[in-house]
């Protein structure tokens, strides 16, 4: 009984022990919003020391120590707070990478996504980086499962014609490599860019291909001004039918797993407002 | 007359000074402030702490390459308007700047610095910098004479080539590499690798012994190209290894830093108001000035809304436009 | 010293110069005289080494010049161009640059017997009070001087001059001419100008050449070129030649067309 009690206490100790050790980190600087909101999901935001200006969401992420922005982040802020991991994206500068790299200090760099799939997998390895599997597996375990709820729900609906405004003047849209075309399968639509080379797009092919709906995010851009630009095209379907819709490209551009089954709900709705 | 060589050795004193205490108010100033005291004490004793690392990892080396490339970039501004006897030459008329920018844009785009690292992004800058020089020189080349005026007009219109390749390069582009490329466009001193930085300080400073081989050709040059071979210069051997010089020291410059705009222009300019025109001095002085101003101008854009940091191109365009502005002024009045 | 058989030479294809023959002997003033677009200018260049020969040779003391080394000849000829351009070089720095042929490789700065050559052309050609002044910013007549002082830095045995009196008043006229002459005299510096006033080439030279569309109409004395005959010939217009009775040298008055009568 005795060495049975005995065996029990170390299996605990060494199921915990890692989760307590000095191995994870202790002082994290996340340099990109979504890490930084990451982070917050799983209930690491004690361990976070420092993130970017444009870090806004949750709003507490806002009394973090602010280190720069999301392209230039002030090197020197960083050494000073004396991180032991710092989280990069694609906007980082490569020569911030590598100067933190050389200084000593280890740099996890985050690969921009292009799939749902890619989100979560990024997601648990975060996780698994500071510590926090499990967490990022029950909430990558919550949104597989709402995204397939999500899915069956949309099955053998009609399948409107989507076109995604990103960008105007020039006019920018999203290929099938980026998970922002994940959104419109999963909700049901069709991006009718989504076989596109680049993503910088003529008006004419939009007139030509005649989308049903036409979501623009606004980045920058003022959301109504693009939609009276749409209004001179009475041809398309969208215009015609009054289904041109802004929405917030905070929705659109934070890849975490929670923002993307919000944002797909949204996006179900705008798809297929009869349901 | 030992007057004016007195007067050239204290010019030469006092702007080494000059480098010198902004260089310690470069290491003190930042988002992490630096009393000099303590600078010291950091130097003497902690190795391993933060600030030490800040101090020699971080500042010192912003502020050797800002030395290096200021320096590179006023002397070739100075030899350039000197041989070109136009003070509206600047070391980017020419379309170095452009290949170079071109090069860089060519392999982020194509993704080459993924796969063979980070230190091909300069190597293309370079590549690109030869293959325009290459091509201006040899388009103006005819029967052994090289055409200035032609070369000029080529440069121009290279710069103009390329910066609309770069500019449909960027339209083709996808997000990142766009970040990319506006990065390197804007030009900035951080550069973690070390090699890069002893390369651009040796070069720069060979470039500026070099030049005073010309020193003296450069003089006859002002008064015109027949006029110099009237004083027994040897124009063509001159004009092509100034060319040359001038051109290296740019496109190391541009493939090192990126494009940082204006001081290539405007520190000869200031430097001949007050030292004159005689390259003897002003290519030394204009190389002292050029590294002072440079390291001035990222002192202050890494702390005027630290820990934000502006592209060292901002300063160096406002504060060096507005100061010369203000000098002109007052020169005319006077 | 200088002597020039057959030349040919132009810019292009084009001959501006056609079968040149003529030989200076150390210590003349020679003065190439002709018609606008003669091609007394480009004469002088090709004197000077700055232009490719077609055909002919020139020998500069013996020697064929585009052989010599082009820092050697500038220590042994000097050359004053029409109206070349200038910097912002004080007078003092910008006569200093003909010290440039004499310094050794690898000196930058002058030596003090560099300074002292300065001086003593700058004396000589009377400019020392314009030393501190930028170039830039003196008149005319003092440039021509300057130049001259900038030509003597260079210790030449042979000085070509491009109409160093065009736009000139008469006294600064006299001043640059009485100078070259007096250095001719008492210096025995060989000189061939290029004027366009026949009226100072006669009374300034001790032999003319006359061109007339590249190629040369006569050589002599300046009373045997200067005579009523070739004048009309060369520059079809009337002129009478009368002797300036107290340099017993040709001078020239103009008829007009209402006086032709």
């Amino acid at each position: 009984m005795k060495k049975l009690l005995f065996i029990a206490c170390v299996l605990v100790f060494w199921c915990q022990g890692p989760l307590y050790s000095q191995d994870y980190p202790q002082r994290i600087i996340s340099l990109s919003p979504y890490l930084t909101e990451e982070i917050y999901l799983l209930g690491a935001q004690d361990r976070l020391i420092g993130c970017t200006v444009y870090c806004q969401r949750p709003p507490e992420a806002r009394n973090k120590e602010k280190v720069g922005t999301v392209t230039d982040a002030n090197l020197e802020k960083i050494v000073s707070l004396k991180p032991d991991l710092v989280l990069t994206a694609s906007l980082t500068n490569p020569k911030t990478k590598e100067k933190l790299r050389n200084l000593g200090i280890r740099v996890v760099d985050f690969t921009s996504v292009s799939s749902f799939s890619q989100i979560c997998g990024q997601f648990l390895e975060l996780g698994r980086i500071i510590g926090k599997e499990k967490q990022a597996e029950e909430i990558v375990r919550q949104a597989a499962d709402d995204v397939e709820l999500i899915k069956k729900s949309v099955k053998g609906l009609p399948r409107p014609k989507v076109f995604v405004q990103i960008g105007a003047k020039p006019l920018y849209t999203v290929t099938n490599s980026s998970f922002v075309n994940d959104f419109i399968q999963f909700a049901g639509g069709i991006n009718i860019s989504q076989d596109a080379k680049i993503e910088l797009y003529s008006r004419e092919e939009v007139v030509r291909q005649d989308p049903d709906v036409i979501i623009i995010a606004t980045m920058g851009i003022t959301g109504q001004d693009e939609k009276a630009a749409w209004q001179r095209y009475k041809t398309i379907s969208a215009v015609r039918n009054g289904r041109i819709h802004i929405i917030d490209s905070y929705m659109l551009c934070i890849p975490t797993p929670v923002n993307f089954t919000r944002t797909l709900k949204e996006l179900v709705t705008i798809l297929h407002p009869e349901k | 007359m030992n007057k004016k060589i007195l007067y050239w050795i204290v010019w030469m004193l006092g702007l080494g000074a000059a480098l010198l205490v902004i260089s310690v108010f470069s290491l003190c100033a930042g988002s992490v402030g630096m009393p000099i005291k303590k600078i010291i004490s950091l130097i003497l004793e902690g190795k391993s702490s933060a600030e030490y690392s800040i101090l020699l990892d971080i500042r010192l080396p912003r502020i050797i390459l800002g030395f290096a490339i200021g320096g590179a970039l006023s002397l070739a501004g100075v030899i350039l308007q000197g041989m070109f006897r136009n003070p509206l030459v600047e070391p980017y008329t020419l379309g170095i700047s452009g290949g170079a920018a071109l090069g860089v844009c060519l392999n982020i785009v194509l993704r080459l610095h993924r796969f063979w690292g980070v230190l091909t992004l300069p190597l293309f800058g370079f590549l690109g910098a030869i293959v325009v020089i290459s091509l201006i020189y040899f388009l103006n080349i005819r029967k052994g004479i090289l055409k200035m005026q032609g070369l000029l007009l080529t440069g121009v219109m290279l710069s103009f080539i390329s910066s609309s390749i770069i500019m449909l390069l960027m339209a083709v582009s996808r997000t990142e590499d766009l970040q990319g490329i506006i990065f390197w466009i804007m030009g900035s001193l951080e550069e973690p690798n070390w090699l890069l930085i002893k390369v651009a300080v040796i070069v720069s400073v060979l470039g500026l012994i070099v030049s005073y081989f010309f020193s003296l050709s450069l003089n006859a040059l002002s008064l015109g190209e027949e006029e110099a071979r009237h004083l027994g210069v040897n124009t063509e051997k001159a004009k092509r290894l100034l060319f040359i010089l001038a051109s290296v020291l740019t496109g190391l410059s541009v493939s090192v830093c990126g494009v940082i705009g204006f001081v290539g222009l405007i520190v000869p300019h200031f430097v001949r108001s007050f030292v004159g025109s005689d390259n003897r001095i002003l290519l030394g002085s204009s190389f002292l000035a050029g590294a002072c101003f440079l390291i001035l101008c990222d002192t202050l854009a890494r702390t005027i809304i630290a820990p934000l940091e502006l592209p060292v191109g901002v300063i160096t365009g406002i504060l060096g436009g507005s100061v010369f502005v203000y000098v002109l002024a007052k020169k005319t009045v006077s | 010293m200088l002597q020039i058989r057959d030349l040919t030479c132009g810019y292009d294809s084009r001959f501006l110069l056609q079968d040149i023959n003529f030989k200076v002997a150390a210590g003349e003033f020679i003065g190439i005289v002709g018609p606008n677009g003669s091609g007394k200018t480009t004469l002088l260049r090709a004197i000077s080494g700055v232009l490719k020969l077609k055909k002919g040779v020139i020998l500069f003391e013996g020697k064929d010049i585009p052989r010599i080394n082009q820092k050697e000849l500038a220590r042994k000829m000097a050359v004053v161009s029409q109206n070349p351009p200038v910097n912002s070089l004080t007078t003092e720095e910008f006569v200093l640059l003909g010290r440039i042929p004499h310094f050794q490789r690898l000196q930058f700065l002058e030596s003090k017997q560099d300074l002292e050559i300065a001086e003593r052309a700058m004396a000589l050609t009377g400019t020392l009070k314009l030393r501190g002044r930028p170039v830039e910013e003196i008149s005319g007549g003092e440039k021509q001087l300057v130049l001259i002082a900038r030509a003597l830095c260079q210790e030449p045995r042979l000085l070509l001059l491009d109409e160093p009196t065009a736009h000139l008043d008469i006294t600064h006229q006299v001043a640059v001419l009485d100078l070259i002459k007096k250095l001719n005299k008492e210096f025995g510096l060989t000189v061939i100008t290029v004027l366009h006033d026949l009226n100072l080439a006669g009374e300034y030279c001790d032999k003319l050449i006359l061109l007339n569309n590249g190629r040369i109409h006569k050589v002599g004395a300046p009373g045997d070129v200067l005579t009523y005959q070739v004048i009309e010939d060369v520059y079809k217009t009337v002129v009478l030649v009368k002797e300036n009775p107290i340099s017993r040298r040709p001078y020239i008055f103009l008829v007009p067309q209402e006086g032709r009568k």
